[in-house]
């Protein structure tokens, strides 16, 4: 059965309503499950019609909120976003291909966590916070408390993301590299990083383990201008895994080489703003 | 066991009726119920691109989207980029570069292509492969199929 | 022939581009036949067990499934095309994952793999072997104890779980290594890859109430459909009538049965059409790959650059079937010298038998595999000499007149053409200089391919209106060979394309064509086309000399469909007025007809040791030359390949922009085979990577901006207008090209493929 409900409290209702249903965003991913048949939810909740997950707002405080329904595209080109915020655009474009940018939503990525995606890294090193709906109302859950495992988040059974918040923009710099075979791929190992004016730096390493991983030894380290010392830390401290595009072995070497170079890059970026 | 459902979608600028399972795609409905075969099932997963059509005039994977969402949304396939007296300048184009072989991801190329001139309607060379890197194609190497674009905007893309 | 060329040279528009622009052009997968069933398989769960029974009932018993059948089904032996060592469904074992072991028929999919699902098989696992070293271990498990007793076609050397053997020696090579001012030796690897055509395999079966079965299906060859599946179903060939629609790209996997035996069994047992079309995981685990390969090469050379000796040992991993593997074996064998003048030549190989999906043939058909070892060590040698790496290939090139490997003669070569015109174009090409934290260089590779093998047949017949109907069997997979049949057939009346169509290939009607592969199609189908038109146009003149009451001699063709008087501008009849002539006075229609059995020299047992070759003679040979500059990013290991350019001797291009697509294609395949593309199994023998997700192909972002493709020509006597074939090449040498642009980047040559950012970077600093 598939719900198109028309307001975020129906839409809550039929998910704590039956256990095994699955709220549907862009279906970029969760289609591609169900052809496969790795998923057999008994219903389907579309997310399509609910005014309240759409749209890019700046809150009074500056908070940027974007609604769980905004697709990677948009996402990519979000002007709203300032300083090191670029990084979340950057990795935003660098999801998949045009098409399933097209299809593919911010919201449908961050509950799904897939331990390759572009978005952990970057919402990490944001201090994003998920806007999270159930039928106990809304919470709020930092990005350091949300993306837990593989394919595993805060998200409780009945609960939805609504929206991805990010604190008011200070001022600086960020990028975010990604290594794949092709274009369009999974990262191999993924890298990003923000520098603030002003000194503070936050790296994250994204699809060396079941969570982003940032260490604040390393940024320490980073501030103290020790970019070796940053890697060596974090590349202790990942857990890849052996896969089809890259040994364990490898992720592990290459996080202090890429990090170097993502170092360089934002560094330069927040001097350039 | 799942209950069929009637919906009507709009395909082409026309409303066809048709009774499907919830959890079917799109994909399955164009080729299997309305015989509109030009949207090719070439992975099913969304990486191919051969089932790439519009939806609201914006580029889609058919088989990663459910036809019982897609209820409120025009659909644009290949069939309806021409009429059955003449080809449209993309087509003609893509023709006259030899950007086409086997054919079968051509109507995902064309789809991408339509959706790239809509929005750039002077695109880069750059921009024209970023977009045609939607779509996989095993014959060409891309060459020719980024060509017959470079082409039909005039020749000068940078 | 005269110098008006009315099609010949001329880049027409392919006769198919607009049907596949709209979408209307249709594949297996569009057809659909009223009651159509849905057929579904069942895969083995191990890489080699027992079958000790089924369990079928609860597969039967569900609503809407109409058949179950797994091997006890069949009646036939094995049979094979050069080892007869194959059955339709496994039977008593299965000796590979995902291996089909029982297909169903239903009303629709779903139901159809819900059944699959269902069926129970007892299986008693064995263990299996899965890599080369496994397969050759001493005391290990047979992957087909029978070997000896399978038939096969020549002899083959097979012992123990290697399927054939094969070498081939000129010369005195081991006196000749002494000679030598430089020698290098090296072991290369190569992965298997999947074909990855966009349209995955299928088949659509239906028989009628006199019991004849039609099968469409995705196929390079209608006879082989027919002949094949009459063997496996064991009813005789007229029973089945073989169509081909629209294929979407094959590159080798289709020239064999996949599923067509099985959707026709199910037709049989049914009475219903059964349309089997593989999902895109069925079709990486159930088709064929490319043979992985080990290569232990050794070439030596004098200090002025001449190359004096080359020894290979090939090593294919063949899979669990013996298919094409004796001859992509055979055909590595004799490709390994490259295309030089070696006058030393130890070239052996052996093919195994492991645990795991069939190897076969992929454009290339082993050659790609022995061109990177050999020109990865072309290049060393430049190295260590100092010479220019063209210069080190322009010096011991082949050229017209010389003699391949076994003795065959090279009647025309293009190949210094193609080095040369290739070194210019990359020289003249601006040099731009590496990004930070990289390193730019450009790299070189030389080879040559064969373009023919076998059989093919063509008849042609002039219509009343004058229009000609040209009838080959050739299944155009994607490549375009209906438009270049046409353009020779057309060219040779002096007719524009328009007016010459080209029937739809049939096994009832059409003659007999081997299939579409080995680059045969232009040259094999064009020569029997040219000589079946040249017989029309020969009958025409005479027709119309009868018309015009003069010799034949004093008539030439015209364009635009008429014969003239020589030196008489306005007295001419027409192709129309000649055609109907003949019917009133021949009573039938002027027809020509032409077949072909490659006919050129065979490989000479007195000029060489030839030992297990699976074929005695091949066809015309073609050659190429492609460069590329690569790009290595020193943090990662990441390849890039900025700019290509592929040189090609087609002899004569008949539709050059066709060509240019060739070879564009060919290249990016190749591009895939050298970076990205790898089939992995685990220890348990489960393909680990069978989804686009995980098995990475070129995407246009991957691909170079430019691929430059430089058409040589240098006529092939006995080519259609001097043409000969270039599918092939353009995959062949890209591994080494990129290799050997990696090592001058860097200064550290790759041994493995795919070179992947991981083995590049342990090239680069060594291994973590």
């Amino acid at each position: 059965m598939l719900h198109r409900p028309e307001s975020l409290g129906e839409a809550v209702g039929f998910l704590s309503s039956d256990a095994d249903a699955k709220p549907l965003a862009g279906g970029a991913s969760l289609v591609a499950m169900l052809n496969a048949r790795l998923v057999e939810p008994s219903a389907l909740i579309s997310l399509a019609r609910l005014k309240e997950l759409r749209g890019v707002t700046v809150l009074a405080d500056g908070t940027v909120r974007i609604g769980a329904m905004t697709r990677h595209r948009e996402v990519a080109e979000i002007s709203a976003l300032a300083g090191p915020q670029e990084v979340l655009r950057q990795a935003a474009a660098a999801i998949a291909n045009p098409t399933i940018r097209a299809m593919g939503t911010i919201g449908g990525s961050v509950a799904l966590n897939d331990p390759g995606a572009d978005y952990p890294p970057v919402l990490l090193a944001l201090s994003a916070t998920m806007e999270i709906v159930g039928s106990s109302g809304t919470r709020h859950v930092a990005a350091a408390d949300y993306f837990l495992d593989w394919y595993t988040t805060a998200l409780a059974p009945g609960e939805l993301v609504a929206a991805v918040q990010l604190p008011p923009a200070s001022a600086g710099g960020g990028v975010y590299h990604k290594l794949a075979r092709v274009a369009g791929d999974f990262a191999i190992v993924s890298v990003a990083i923000t520098v603030q004016t002003g000194g503070r730096v936050r790296a994250v390493i994204g699809a060396c383990g079941p969570r982003p991983l940032s260490l604040e030894e390393a940024d320490a380290e980073l501030e103290r201008g020790n970019v070796a010392a940053a890697g060596t830390l974090l590349a202790e401290a990942a857990d890849p895994v052996d896969d089809n595009r890259a040994s364990a072995a490898y992720r592990r070497r290459i996080i202090p080489r890429m990090l170097g170079r993502a170092f360089t890059e934002a560094h330069a970026q927040e001097r350039a703003s | 066991m799942t209950r069929s459902m009637d919906v009507a979608l709009t395909i082409n600028g026309e409303e066809r009726m048709l009774r499907i399972e919830p959890f079917e795609t799109l994909l399955t409905s164009l080729r299997d119920r309305l015989h509109l075969t030009a949207a090719k099932r070439g992975c099913n997963q969304g990486v191919c691109g051969a089932c790439s059509v519009l939806i609201g005039g914006e580029p889609a994977r058919a088989c990663l989207s459910l036809t019982a969402n897609c209820v409120d949304r025009d659909i644009t396939t290949v069939e309806g980029l021409s009429t059955p007296l003449a080809l449209s300048p993309l087509q003609a184009a893509m023709v006259r570069a030899g950007a086409i072989q086997c054919g079968f991801c051509t109507p995902g190329m064309l789809i991408t292509l339509t959706a790239l001139l809509k929005e750039r309607p002077q695109p880069t060379r750059q921009e024209i492969r970023l977009a045609v890197s939607s779509n996989l194609c095993r014959c060409t190497g891309y060459q020719k199929i980024v060509e017959a674009v470079v082409e039909m905007v005039g020749g000068g893309a940078a | 022939m005269t110098s008006i060329h009315t099609s010949v040279g001329h880049s027409i528009e392919r006769l198919d581009a607009a049907e596949k622009a709209t979408g209307e052009a249709q594949y297996v997968d569009d057809l659909y036949r009223p009651g159509m069933l849905h057929g579904a398989i069942l895969g083995s769960i191990h890489a080699h067990a027992k079958i000790g029974g089924y369990k079928l009932d609860a597969a039967r018993s569900i609503p809407g499934v109409a058949a179950v059948l797994t091997g006890e089904d069949f009646s036939c032996g094995r049979t094979g095309a050069f080892c007869k060592d194959e059955l339709p469904l496994a039977r008593g074992k299965t000796i590979y994952m995902g291996e089909p072991v029982a297909v169903v028929a239903a009303s629709d999919m779903e139901t159809a793999r819900r059944a699959a699902r269902a069926i129970e098989i007892d299986y008693e696992p064995l263990p299996a072997v899965l890599t080369i070293d496994e397969a050759l271990a001493t005391g290990a498990p047979l992957v087909h104890e029978d070997l000896a007793n399978y038939a096969k076609i020549a002899p083959s050397f097979s012992e123990g779980n290697v399927l054939w053997q094969c070498r081939l020696e000129e010369g005195k090579i081991d006196s000749a290594w002494s000679q030598c001012d430089v020698i290098v030796e090296d072991v290369f690897e190569t992965a298997a890859q999947h074909h990855m055509y966009m349209e995955p395999c299928g088949a659509l079966a239906e028989i009628d109430r006199g019991g004849r079965l039609t099968i469409w299906s995705s196929c390079q060859s209608v006879h082989l459909v027919q002949q094949r599946v009459a063997e496996w179903l064991s009813i005789p060939m007229g029973r089945i009538r073989a169509l081909a629609p629209k294929i979407g790209g094959g590159f080798g996997a289709k020239g064999g049965l996949h599923v067509q035996h099985l959707a026709a069994a199910l037709a049989l047992k049914t009475g219903r059409p059964v349309k089997m079309v593989l999902s895109r995981v069925e079709d990486f685990e159930i088709v064929r790959s490319r043979h992985p390969a080990r290569v232990i090469m050794k070439t030596g050379a004098k200090k002025d650059g001449s190359l004096l000796a080359r020894e290979a040992n090939i090593f294919l991993d063949g899979g669990a079937y013996a298919d094409e593997s004796p001859t992509v074996l055979s055909f590595a064998v004799l490709m390994a010298r490259g295309p030089y003048r070696i006058p030393h030549l130890r070239s052996r190989g052996l093919v195994v038998y492991t645990n795991k999906l069939k190897a076969s043939a992929f454009r290339g058909f082993g050659n790609p595999q022995v061109t990177f070892a050999g020109e990865s060590q072309i290049d060393r040698i430049a190295e260590q000499l100092d010479i220019h790496p063209v210069e080190l290939r322009l010096r011991n090139a082949v050229d017209a007149g010389d003699r391949w490997a076994g003795g065959q003669t090279l009647p025309a070569c293009g190949l210094r053409e193609c080095l040369t015109k290739l070194r210019e174009a990359v020289e003249a090409a601006p040099a731009v200089a590496a990004a930070p934290q990289h390193r730019r260089g450009v790299g070189y590779s030389a080879f040559a391919h064969i373009s023919g093998l076998l059989s093919t047949a063509c008849n042609i017949y002039l219509r009343s209106d004058g229009s000609v109907a040209v009838n080959t069997g050739v299944v155009d997979i994607g490549q375009g060979s209906d438009t270049i049949l046409t353009q020779i057939c057309a060219d040779a009346l002096m007719l524009t394309p328009e007016r010459v169509s080209f029937a739809s290939p049939d096994s009832d009607s059409s003659p007999y064509n081997w299939k579409t592969a080995a680059s045969r199609v232009t040259y094999m189908a064009g020569r029997v086309v040219l000589a079946a038109t040249i017989e029309v146009r020969d009958k025409i003149l005479r027709q119309a000399s009868e018309i015009m009451e003069c010799s034949a001699e004093d008539l030439e063709i015209r364009p635009g469909g008429l014969v003239g008087l020589k030196g008489v501008a306005a007295k001419t009849v027409t192709f129309a007025q000649v055609a109907s002539h003949a019917l009133a006075r021949l009573g039938g229609p002027i027809m020509g007809a032409s077949s072909l059995l490659f006919d050129g020299e065979r490989l000479d047992p007195k000029r060489a040791v030839i030992e297990g070759f699976a074929f005695s003679n091949l066809g015309a040979y073609i050659f190429g030359a492609q460069a590329v500059e690569a790009e290595v990013d020193e943090v990662t290991g990441a390849v890039r390949v900025l700019r290509a350019w592929s040189a090609h001797d087609v002899g004569c291009a008949i539709n050059p922009q066709m060509v240019e697509g060739q070879i564009q294609g060919g290249f990016v395949q190749g591009l895939g085979y050298a970076l990205t593309e790898e089939m992995q199994w685990d220890e348990s023998g489960r393909l680990t990577n069978p989804t686009l997700m995980d098995y990475k192909v070129p995407t246009a972002l991957d691909t170079p901006i430019e691929i430059n493709p430089i058409i040589v020509e240098h006529p092939e006597p006995s080519g259609p207008f001097g043409a000969k074939g270039v599918g092939e090449p353009g995959l062949i040498g890209t591994a080494a090209s990129i290799a050997n642009a990696v090592a001058k980047a860097t200064g550290k040559r790759l041994h493995r493929l795919p070179m992947t950012p991981e083995r590049v970077l342990d090239a680069l600093i060594g291994e973590s």
